[in-house]
This record gives C-alpha cells, structure tokens and sequence, in this order.
C-alpha cells in the first residue's frame, strides 16, 4: 500500500493477491489494483491474464465527472452512493472494503430487478474518488428526500432528482429501442 | 382467527425472523445489517441469542420485529403498480438505505 510499508510478509502478499484477484474478478481495472495494493505492475499483469484469461484493457481510467450526471447512471451511482454511506456510518467500513461491499450489493440489486447494469466497478470506484476530492457532492431531492449524485457546483437548491421528474426520454437509449424493435417486430427510431 | 392460533402464528413469525436474521448476520454482517435495517449492537445481540433465548423470545406474545416504513413515500413506492416496477424499487432502495437504522435506546 505504502513504501513504508515494504518490507514484505509472505502472508501479507498473500492477501494482497487474494484482494486482487477479488477486485479483477468484479472488474477492475489495472489501475485500481495499482492504487490499492503494494503488488508489482508484473505480477499484477500475470494475475490478471491467470484470473481473466485475457489481457487488461489499455488506455486511461474514465476521468470526467459528467458521465455521473446523465440520467441513467446518475440513478445508479446514487444507489451505490447510498450504500456506500450506509456502509461507512453504520456498518463502520471504510476505503476499499466499503467500495467492494456496497459494489457486491449494487450488483445484486440490478440482477435481482433485471435492470441493466451500467455502473463498473471502475467507474463505482473513480465515483468515490471525485467524492473524496470534492468534485462531486450529495444533493437531497426536495420531493422524496432521496440523496443523489450532482455536481459540487451545482444549485442545489429546490433540486428534484431524477426519479421523481422523469425526463421524457429517460433510459431510451439506442441499445434499448433496437432490443424493443426485435421484440416487437417493429422499427421505431431514435 | 381463535386465540390459540393467533398466538402460535405470532410465535411462529418471531422464530422465522429470529432465525433468519442470525442466518443473515453470520452470513455477511455489514449487508445483513442493511437489510434488517439495524444497528451494530442489535446485530450483535441478536448474533449471539442462543436457540434456547430465541425460543423462549419467539414465544413472548408480541411480535418482535417492527414495521420499518413508517414513510408514505416509500410505501407507496413498493406497493404501487403504476411505475415502471424496477424504478420504484430502485427509487425505494435508495431512500431506505438512507433512513436511520434501529439503535439500542
């Protein structure tokens, strides 16, 4: 985790995998396993075409806090918001265990509801980052007192979240429409 | 309903909560206590009732969980069928996980 922190245990590097191999199995990126282990980048890379079969994805992690405040993953990450502070203030979790946690019970919620899953757990992850770093905040809907994802500039005064006022388009996204018309045998378009 | 049924279906309902709610915190504690919508300390409490306390506990006449929601939004949300059903629930999922859990007065 930290240099201090190098003189290695075999049991402690034991873990270290097992956490790793854990996070590549929901997911991760290389990236995050490099930000929350102490493991080489080579291992890390072995384990994770061992683990996947294939290997990582190349390329920058999402960086840009916009793609929290579209409709449809903004109704998401504020799910997984919820129970990430769920898991922090009451189950007294904390860092990558909360993540992981609240990450496991998002998933399962999706599934359960056979809704589409659009939240990564790259992307739940960066989401708690930006929160940490203050470039996204909570904000209450003035309707239902839910707490939602919104930009920390943001007026967040009267602000109804996007459950309460659907907009018209909402979730009719391309992929959507074309699993409509194959259903229907129609051909609607965008 | 007689009152020697009612009394055994209230006994019966407090041993199958009893029971799952230990089930559910040995399994995985943190989601568990989502779930059931309780404390660190009433998990441990009910974690560490023996089958001998949870008997004697179903049988105490009164029901021994409470009702949660006591919001009318969120009843509303799950019991409603004009939505769209996996929005309601997800809109319900996120208020709920956001309300205070049952503490230890």
């Amino acid at each position: 985790m930290y240099t201090a922190m190098r003189n290695r245990s075999v049991v402690t590097e034991g873990r270290e995998i097992q956490r790793a191999a854990e996070l590549i199995e929901l997911g991760a990126r290389l990236q995050i396993l490099e930000a929350e282990t102490s493991l080489s980048r080579e291992r890390l890379l072995k384990l994770y075409k061992e683990v996947k079969g294939e290997s990582p994805p190349k390329g920058m992690l999402p960086f840009s806090t916009d793609w929290f405040l579209t409709w449809q993953p903004n109704i998401q990450a504020s799910l997984f918001m919820s129970f990430h502070r769920f898991m922090v203030e009451n189950a007294g979790m904390h860092g990558l265990d909360a993540i992981i946690k609240a990450y496991r019970m998002y998933v399962e919620h999706v599934q359960y509801n056979g809704m589409e899953q659009v939240l990564s757990l790259t992307r739940a992850w960066t989401l708690v980052r930006f929160f940490d770093a203050n470039m996204l905040k909570v904000a209450r809907c003035e309707r239902c007192g839910g707490q939602f994802v919104a930009d920390v500039f943001d007026l967040t005064r009267g602000y109804v979240c996007g459950l309460c006022h659907v907009p018209a388009r909402a979730g009719k996204t391309r992929r959507r429409l074309e699993q409509f018309n194959a259903e229907q045998g129609t051909k609607v378009t965008v | 309903m007689r009152s020697a049924e009612l009394h055994n279906e209230i006994k019966e309902l407090n041993l199958a909560y009893l029971m799952l709610a230990q089930q559910l915190i040995r399994e995985d504690r943190d989601t568990a206590m989502f779930r059931l919508g309780i404390s660190d300390e009433i998990a441990d409490l009910l974690e560490n009732l023996t089958p001998g306390q949870v008997l004697k506990m179903s049988g105490a006449d009164m029901l021994l969980c409470r009702f949660r929601f006591d919001d009318r939004l969120l009843l509303g949300l799950l019991s409603s069928h004009d939505r769209e059903s996996g929005m309601a629930r997800l809109h319900a999922m996120i208020l709920a996980a956001g309300k205070p859990v049952e503490a230890i007065a």
